[in-house]
């Protein structure tokens, strides 16, 4: 095995194993996410050299260990911080740890470990920036500086932000147990929207840039994939993976090589993923077939898989995806659903009707792009292209990204030359 | 979501305020400063030197010119500003508002569509 590199999706496969087994035994997610993290960086340095160990989660475990030991030892000296007992008494940490260690090493006792080490970085006393950077450090294994250069913040202003996160969840009084039975639907959607959130930082950022960044979109599957391993029967979980392998099944045809944003009704659909479609598919309708909890994953999912089936806009079921939305309206309602439900309409009943299942929205979404967005193409459809430019023009106004900006710019001069 | 947070100053007022208020107010700043690092939120903070001290350049015949000024007609103009990484408009509303200067002075709180990568130059989509 020497000299080969080291399987990074081992390691991250194993490091939220590691942690739980740690988190279980001394608690303070401080140090133990601390250790864990130290015993990566000695896997990616040392085994390409001393090649692969035979048992690389054992090999992670008692190098964590160790380097907990050596924490605890430089924490004790200093007494600031009170993170559990057996700080004040750093060999405690060794004592007895071989024949544990053993045991645990044989393989994952108890996979509810990463389940529960999920909420606890999704814990609501944290804000969405802050799940979101201690979920990815703790569970998906990333370095601090894998996530800053993907969020494009500094280094140290990640690193304080997940500090302060460990901090906020030791002032909550967090324990490393899964959540109360009466709390656990809402902690776990907070999960689901941590996930996507992740899924989501991939998916809008331009495109021509994804290459020099942590590819948020692959990890937000891959830690979506995780969740459903760990809850099967979870509907909203495999909702939730479906709708990312949908979406994520038109990247490419998402945007123009020099980074121009493309829309749905414009993609070339033949560049779109097939078999990542029939994957998502697969999994919506066998989930729908099932279900005993609709919720707005599975919908939003059932809606991406009628586009992504459909051979062309003409061909593309509008019906099914008005009442979907209907659906979605009832589940989970709110303005940008509207919106979406507002555009079925003008597909299914013409353009005017579309708008006037807009006007609703001007007072919540007056400061979006995506509303006048909207709108400037329905009015184009209803052929009133001096109204349609106008609209484009403040949808540009509102964008927040560059490459939306510039898409709605162009669509605004395209329309002007008529 | 970045957004630029920056506030006016007035070197007349300034120069008119007390020592010792002068000093409290500089504290408040930094604690405001050491506030938002903590939080990881603040990503950099600057104040500008008095106009007196800059430059314009210009190219002329492709050689760079440079001269005093601007001169500015207003007795205000730019003098700090923040960036500032946070979850929601609200929030970096809520930050422009703790900014101790703020109960004397409005501050603009402008959302940043473009940031330039630090390998390539281009543009990374802000989200």
């Amino acid at each position: 095995m020497t000299g080969q590199a080291v399987p990074e999706d081992l390691l991250r496969e194993l490091a939220p194993q590691v942690l739980g087994v740690l988190m279980r035994r001394y608690a303070g997610l401080d140090s133990c996410e601390d250790a864990v993290q130290e015993a990566l960086l000695d896997a990616a340095t040392q085994w390409p050299a001393a090649g692969l160990p035979d048992n690389p989660r054992a090999w992670l475990l008692t190098v964590a260990t160790r380097r907990l030991a050596d924490i605890s030892r430089s924490e004790s000296a200093r007494r600031q911080r009170e993170d559990a007992v057996f700080l004040a008494t750093p060999p405690a940490v060794l004592a007895g740890a071989d024949a544990w260690l053993a045991e645990e090493a044989a393989g994952p006792r108890d996979s509810d470990d990463t389940l529960t080490l999920l909420f606890l970085c999704c814990h609501p006393a944290l804000t969405p920036s802050s799940q979101v950077a201690l979920t990815l450090r703790a569970v998906g294994g990333l370095s601090t500086a894998e996530i800053a250069r993907a969020f494009v913040v500094p280094e140290t202003t990640m690193a304080q932000r997940i500090s302060r996160a460990k901090q906020q969840i030791r002032a909550a009084g967090a324990q490393f147990a899964p959540p109360a039975a009466a709390e656990r639907d809402q902690r776990l959607r907070a999960v689901q929207q941590v996930l996507y959130l992740i899924f989501n930082e991939g998916y809008v950022a331009s495109a021509g840039e994804t290459l020099q960044r942590t590819d948020l979109s692959a990890e937000g599957i891959r830690l979506a994939q995780l969740l459903r391993r760990l809850l099967p029967d979870d509907a909203e979980t495999a909702g939730l993976l479906a709708l990312m392998l949908l979406t994520d099944a038109r990247r490419a045809a998402r945007v123009t090589p020099d980074g121009a944003l493309v829309p749905l009704t414009e993609q070339d659909r033949g560049r779109w993923d097939r078999p990542l479609i029939a994957e998502g598919a697969a999994l919506i309708a066998g989930t729908l077939a099932t279900t005993s909890a609709l919720g707005p994953y599975q919908i939003q999912a059932a809606i991406a898989a009628v586009h992504d089936e459909a051979a062309s806009v003409a061909d593309t079921d509008w019906a099914e995806i008005l009442a979907l939305y209907d659906l979605l309206a009832q589940v989970s309602p709110g303005p940008m659903v509207s919106l979406g439900r507002a555009v079925a309409v003008a597909m299914v009943h013409g353009p005017a009707a579309g708008l006037t299942a807009t006007d609703e929205l001007a007072g919540p979404l007056a400061r979006h792009h995506r509303f006048h967005a909207v709108r400037a193409h329905l009015l184009e459809m209803d052929g009133d292209s001096a109204a349609a430019a106008a609209a484009y023009q403040m949808a540009a106004k509102y964008a927040t990204n560059t490459a939306e900006k510039r898409y709605l710019n162009r669509e605004g001069r395209r329309v002007r030359g008529h | 979501m970045k957004y630029m947070l920056i506030i006016y100053g007035n070197q007349e007022l300034w120069s008119s305020i007390d020592p010792a208020e002068f000093a409290k107010e500089i504290a408040a700043f930094d604690a405001f400063n050491k506030k938002y690092y903590d939080s990881g939120e603040l990503l950099g903070a600057y104040g500008v030197a008095d106009a007196a001290a800059t430059k314009l350049v210009r190219l002329t015949e492709g050689q760079p010119a440079v001269t005093d000024g601007p001169y500015l007609e207003t007795k205000e103009y730019l003098a700090s500003w923040y960036l500032i990484d946070v979850d929601s408009e609200e929030r970096a509303l809520e930050i422009a508002a703790d900014l101790p200067s703020a109960k004397s002075m409005p501050v603009e709180v402008w959302p940043i569509l473009h940031e330039a990568s630090r390998e390539t130059g281009v543009d990374m989509g802000v989200v």
